[in-house]
C-alpha cells in the first residue's frame, strides 16, 4: 500500500500550505498524473501538455506525466478514471463540455457527477474549414450546397455528441434542415480529425482554433467562420453572425479528479490547479492558443457542471442528435467475428488437438509437473501481489519457475528469487519510481 | 519532400543524435537488444513491453533512441544463439539456423558469426537509407488515403499475416479472429456503447495489447520450454578461436547480402508480419541460384548470408508503415506503436511534418545503432555467446517476474495479472499446436482500427458499399488480401 501512503503523506504536507494555496509551490511532490481522455493532437491533449508544462515550470510539482486514453468523446477514459483510479491523489484528468455531450448522447452509467470536480480552466471558440482545394469557398457555398442534398455533405469533427457535433445541429437548426439529417463522421480526438479534413475525407471540418491555427497559418485550410460573437483581433475569418447565421459557441474545457480521494488530497489538488492558472507558463499558452480564461473552481464550477449538464441535455434533445449509427450496425462487426471465431475454431482447433501436439514433449509425466508448477506460480503470484506485496509474490513465482526448469538445486534457485525480487523491487519500484506494491515487507 | 530536404533533414537528425546523452541511449539499447536477442525465450516485443512503464518519465527521443537500439539488436542477437545453440533466439533468425548451426558444427562457427554480423551491418545500412527516402515519400501519398484505404490496408495485412505464417491458412486466421474477438472487449470508440466487458469496470478500456504480447511470447514461451525441455541441459558449440571469414567465403557473402536486402526491405514494408516469411524466401532464392544446391543443409555460407541479410532489411521495412500510417505489421511494431502513443504522439502521415525532429533522430540513430552493433559482435560474439548459457531455472525465473512487473504496472490491476496468465496458458497451447501468434496481436491491435474505418467509410458514402470498388487503390487492396488466401490453396492443389 506504498502508493496509498505516499500519496496521503503528500496530502497531509500540502493540506497546510493550500491555506495560501499559490504557495503550494514552495514544496513540489514528486510526481503529478495527468490523463487526457483523448488521441494526441486534440485539445484534451493539448490542454495537457501545457498543464504539464506549466506545473513543471513554475515548480509546482516536480515530474508530471501524461497518459492519453483515446476513444469514445473520453468515456473510455472517463471509466478507466472512475475503475482503476479510484482514490488516486495524484492524478488529474481533462474533461469538459464534450464529455458532458457523449455523457449525454450515449447515456453513459457513469457520469461526471461520480468524479471530483476541481475546475474549470478555459473556453475555445470553433472553426468551420474546408481544404484549401475544396470548390467549396465560403459559407455561403456550403450552406447552398447543404440545404440542396444535405446528407451529401459530411461534416468531421470529434468524438460523438460533442461540442463540433451539437455546432454541426445548431446550424443545420440555424438554417432550416434537421438536424436529424447531418451526415457527421466521429474521429476520436481532433488530431485525427485533422488528417481527414486536410485529406478530404470529409467535405467540412469543425474543430477547436488552436487545432486548425497552424494549418490557417500554414494556408492548408481554409476557414469558412468562427463561433465567436465578434471577429478576433488578429486573425482574419469572418464570424458566423455577420455571415447570416445567428450563432454564438463556445468550448470549455475542465479538470476533475478521481473519485474516492479524500477532502485533504481534493484540498490539495485544489491548490496545484490554482497554482497553475497563475503561472506565466499558463498565462502564455492562452496567448498562444487563443484560449480564453474560464477559471471557475469549487462550488461555483460543480453548480456551473450542473446547469451545463442540463442545458447540453436540453439542446441534444431538441436537436435529436442522438448516437449516429453508420449503415453498418454496430453489432454486426462483434457477430461476424464470434461466428468467425466459433467456425474457424471447428476447423483447426479439433483437428489440433485430435492430432496430438505437432512438437513432442520431453516424457509426459515431467512436462505436466513442470506447467504444473509454473501455473501454481502465477496462480500464488495474482493472490499475493497485492495482499504480501511484490518482493514475497514475486520471490515465490521465481522459484516455482525455476523448479519447473531444474530439479536438483532448490537451495540455489531461492537464494536467486530472493535477490532477483529484491533487486527488482528496488531498481524500479525505488529508483524509477513505478507503483509496485510493498505490502507486508514496507520500508 | 525533394532529394536536399531529406537529405538536410537526416543531417540535423544525426547532429541531434551524436550528442553524448543520445549516443549512451543508442549504446543501452543495442547492447540489450543484443542480449535478448541472444537469450531464447525473450524478444524486442517483449522487451519494450515490459520497458514501457520504465520509459515513462524519459523524454520520448530517448526512449525511441533505446526502442530502435533494442529492435536492430535483437536481430543481430538472435544470429548467434541459432548458430551456436540450434535454438533461433527470435523468429527472424530461424532461416539461419539450418546452415549456421551445420557450419558452427564443423568448426567454422566464427565465420557464420562474421558473415551474419557483417551481412546484418550492409543490409541493415541500405533498408535504413531506403527507410530515409522512401518514408517520407509515402507519408505524402498517405496522407490521401481516407478510410477505405485505411480499412483495405488493414485487410491486406490481416490475410498476409494470417496465410503466410504457419503452414496452415485455418489456424493462421484462428489465431486473428481470437485477437479481433480480444479487441472487441470495452467502449466502441465511435458510439461509446460497452461491448462484452460483462460488468467489470477495468474492461472497458479493452485488453492492453503489452498483456497480450507479454502474455503470449513470455510466459506461453516459459511455459512451453518448461513443458518442452524441463531440465534437459542445453548444448552449444563452443567458439575456441575466433579466425572470421576466408577470401573465399567474403565472395560467396556478398552477393546473398545484396540479395537479402533487395527482399527484406520491400516485404518488411508490404505488411506480412515481420521477418520470418523475408527470410525463408531469401534461403530458398539463394539456394535456387546456388551452382551447388545440395551444399544447402549442411554448411553453406549462402544460407546464412542471405538471411540475416534479409531479416535487418525487413526489420527497416517495418518501420515504414509504423512510422507513415500508423500500421504496425509485426509484434514489436505494435508495441513501438503503443509506445509512440503512451508519448502522446500518433504514427501516421502527419508525424513526418509534425515531429521531424523525433522522425529523424530516431533514424540517424538507427544508422549509428547499426555501426554500433557491428562493433560488438564482430569482437564480442564469444562474449555473447556465454550470455546463452544463463542456467535455464533462472532466465525464465526472471523473464516472470519481468513479465509480471510489467503487466501490473500498466495498470496497477490485478485484473491485467490474472489475464496475463491466461493468456500464457493460451500462448502454450498454441504454441503446443503450431498456431502462429502474431495474427492474434495484430486482431487486437489493428481489429478495431478496421472497424472504425469500415464503419467511418460507409458513413461518408452514406451506406453505399461499392466505395470500395470504385476507389482504384481500395479495390486493388482488397483485390490483393483476396488473392493472398485463395491463391497458395489453389497453386498447392494444382502441384498436388
Amino acid at each position: 500500500m506504498g502508493i496509498r501512503l505516499r500519496s496521503c503523506g503528500l496530502a497531509a504536507t500540502l493540506a497546510v500550505l493550500t491555506a495560501a494555496s499559490p504557495a503550494a509551490a514552495q514544496n513540489p511532490p514528486e510526481h503529478l498524473r495527468l490523463v487526457a481522455p483523448a488521441a494526441p493532437g486534440g485539445g484534451w491533449d493539448q490542454t495537457a501538455r501545457v498543464m504539464q508544462h506549466a506545473l513543471q515550470q513554475a515548480g509546482i510539482a516536480r515530474t508530471v506525466s501524461v497518459e492519453n486514453i483515446p476513444g469514445a468523446a473520453g468515456l473510455i477514459g472517463l471509466a478507466r478514471f472512475v475503475g482503476s483510479e479510484q482514490g488516486s491523489g495524484d492524478t488529474l484528468m481533462v474533461s469538459g463540455l464534450i464529455m458532458l455531450g457523449a455523457i449525454v448522447t450515449q447515456r453513459s452509467p457513469i457520469t461526471l457527477r461520480e468524479v471530483t470536480s476541481i475546475a474549470r480552466l478555459t473556453g475555445e471558440y470553433e472553426v468551420l474549414a474546408v481544404p484549401a482545394a475544396s470548390p467549396i469557398r465560403s459559407l455561403d457555398d456550403l450552406i447552398r450546397a447543404f440545404t440542396q442534398r444535405p446528407e451529401a455533405i459530411s461534416w468531421g469533427g470529434g468524438s460523438a455528441g460533442g461540442s463540433d457535433q451539437i455546432l454541426a445541429g445548431l446550424i443545420a437548426d440555424a438554417v432550416g434542415v434537421a438536424p436529424r439529417r447531418v451526415n457527421y463522421i466521429a474521429f476520436s480526438g481532433g488530431g485525427e480529425s485533422l488528417s481527414a479534413i486536410l485529406g478530404g475525407q470529409v467535405s467540412v471540418g469543425i474543430n477547436g482554433l488552436a487545432e486548425f491555427a497552424p494549418q490557417i497559418d500554414a494556408g492548408t485550410i481554409r476557414p469558412l467562420a468562427i463561433s465567436s460573437a465578434e471577429r478576433l483581433p488578429g486573425l482574419d475569418v469572418p464570424t458566423l453572425r455577420e455571415q447570416g447565421i445567428d450563432l454564438e459557441f463556445e468550448n470549455w474545457r475542465s479538470v476533475v479528479a478521481p473519485p474516492g480521494i479524500d477532502a485533504a488530497e481534493r484540498r490539495y489538488l485544489e491548490g496545484v490547479v490554482e497554482a497553475m492558472v497563475r503561472s506565466e507558463a499558463w498565462r502564455d499558452a492562452l496567448t498562444r492558443y487563443r484560449w480564453l480564461d474560464r477559471y471557475l473552481a469549487g462550488a461555483e464550477f460543480e453548480r456551473f457542471a450542473d446547469t451545463e449538464h442540463a442545458r447540453v441535455q436540453r439542446i441534444l434533445q431538441q436537436l435529436g442528435t442522438t448516437a449516429k449509427e453508420s449503415s453498418a450496425a454496430p453489432g454486426l462487426y462483434p457477430l461476424f467475428v464470434l461466428g468467425g471465431l466459433v467456425l474457424l475454431g471447428l476447423a483447426a482447433v479439433v483437428p489440433a488437438i485430435r492430432r496430438r501436439p505437432v512438437i513432442p514433449s520431453q516424457t509426459a509425466v515431467r512436462g505436466w509437473r513442470s506447467v504444473g508448477l509454473i501455473a501454481a506460480g502465477g496462480f500464488l503470484d495474482v493472490l499475493f501481489a497485492e495482499r504480501l506485496g511484490f518482493i514475497i509474490a514475486s520471490a515465490v513465482l521465481f522459484w516455482l519457475v525455476a523448479r519447473a526448469f531444474d530439479e536438483r538445486r532448490p537451495v540455489r534457485d531461492a537464494l536467486f528469487a530472493v535477490a532477483v525480487s529484491v533487486a527488482a523491487y528496488l531498481l524500479f519500484g525505488r529508483v524509477l519510481d513505478l507503483p509496485l506494491p510493498a505490502g507486508v515487507l514496507a520500508f | 519532400m525533394g532529394l536536399f530536404d531529406i537529405l538536410s533533414a537526416l543531417g540535423g537528425g544525426f547532429a541531434s543524435a551524436i550528442t553524448p546523452a543520445h549516443l549512451a541511449w543508442a549504446l543501452a539499447g543495442v547492447t540489450l537488444g543484443t542480449a535478448v536477442g541472444v537469450l531464447p525465450g525473450i524478444g524486442p516485443a517483449l522487451t519494450i513491453a515490459v520497458l514501457l512503464p520504465v520509459t515513462f518519465s524519459l523524454d520520448p527521443l530517448s526512449a525511441f533512441i533505446a526502442f530502435g537500439g533494442i529492435y536492430y539488436g535483437a536481430m543481430y542477437g538472435g544470429s548467434t544463439t541459432s548458430i551456436l545453440l540450434n535454438t533461433p533466439g527470435e523468429t527472424g533468425s530461424i532461416a539461419t539456423a539450418i546452415d549456421g548451426y551445420m557450419m558452427a558444427r564443423q568448426g567454422r562457427g566464427a565465420a557464420a558469426l562474421t558473415t551474419a554480423a557483417v551481412g546484418s551491418f550492409v543490409a541493415g545500412t541500405l533498408a535504413t537509407t531506403a527507410l530515409a527516402f522512401f518514408a517520407p515519400m509515402l507519408a505524402s501519398v498517405a496522407l490521401r488515403f481516407g478510410s477505405a484505404e485505411y480499412f483495405a490496408l488493414t485487410i491486406v495485412a490481416f490475410t498476409t499475416v494470417s496465410a503466410l505464417l504457419g503452414d496452415s491458412l485455418a489456424r493462421g486466421l484462428f489465431s486473428l479472429f481470437l485477437g479481433l474477438a480480444l479487441g472487441l472487449i470495452g467502449i466502441d470508440p465511435l458510439t461509446g456503447v460497452a461491448r462484452f466487458s460483462f460488468g467489470i469496470p477495468q474492461l472497458l478500456d479493452g485488453i492492453d495489447v503489452v498483456i497480450l504480447v507479454i502474455g503470449l511470447f513470455a510466459v506461453g514461451e516459459t511455459i512451453y520450454q518448461a513443458w518442452r525441455y524441463g531440465r534437459e541441459p542445453l548444448e552449444a558449440i563452443m567458439l575456441h578461436d575466433f579466425t572470421g571469414m576466408s577470401r573465399e567465403e567474403w565472395r560467396r557473402s556478398w552477393k546473398p547480402w545484396l540479395r537479402g536486402t533487395a527482399i527484406g526491405f520491400p516485404l518488411g514494408v508490404l505488411p506480412c508480419g515481420g521477418t520470418v516469411i523475408p527470410t525463408f524466401l531469401s534461403y530458398l532464392t539463394e539456394k535456387r541460384l546456388s551452382d551447388t544446391p545440395e551444399r544447402f543443409g549442411r554448411g553453406a555460407i549462402e544460407g546464412v548470408a542471405g538471411p540475416e541479410a534479409a531479416n535487418n532489411a525487413a526489420a527497416a521495412g517495418v518501420l515504414v508503415p509504423l512510422l507513415t500510417l500508423g500500421l504496425p505489421s509485426s509484434a514489436t511494431a505494435a508495441i513501438m506503436l503503443a509506445a509512440f502513443q503512451q508519448y502522446g504522439l500518433q504514427p501516421g502521415p502527419l508525424l513526418f511534418t509534425s515531429q521531424p525532429d523525433l522522425v529523424w533522430t530516431l533514424i540517424a540513430s538507427l544508422f549509428i545503432g547499426n555501426v554500433m552493433l557491428l562493433v560488438l559482435n564482430l569482437p564480442l560474439a564469444g562474449v555473447w555467446a556465454r550470455v546463452m548459457l544463463v542456467p535455464r531455472p533462472l532466465l525464465f525465473g526472471g523473464v516472470l517476474v519481468l513479465a509480471s512487473l510489467g503487466a501490473y504496472t500498466l495498470n496497477r490491476s490485478l485484473l491485467d495479472l490474472g489475464l496475463l496468465y491466461g493468456v500464457g496458458a493460451i500462448g502454450c497451447l498454441m504454441r503446443v499446436h503450431d498456431f502462429p501468434l502474431v495474427p492474434a496481436v495484430l486482431g487486437l491491435i489493428l481489429g478495431p482500427l478496421s472497424e472504425q474505418h469500415f464503419r467511418r467509410a460507409m458513413a461518408i458514402s452514406e451506406g453505399d458499399v461499392s466505395i470500395f470498388v470504385t476507389r482504384p487503390l481500395t479495390a486493388s487492396l482488397l483485390l490483393a488480401a483476396a488473392a493472398v488466401l485463395v491463391l497458395p490453396s489453389l497453386w498447392k492443389r494444382k502441384k498436388g
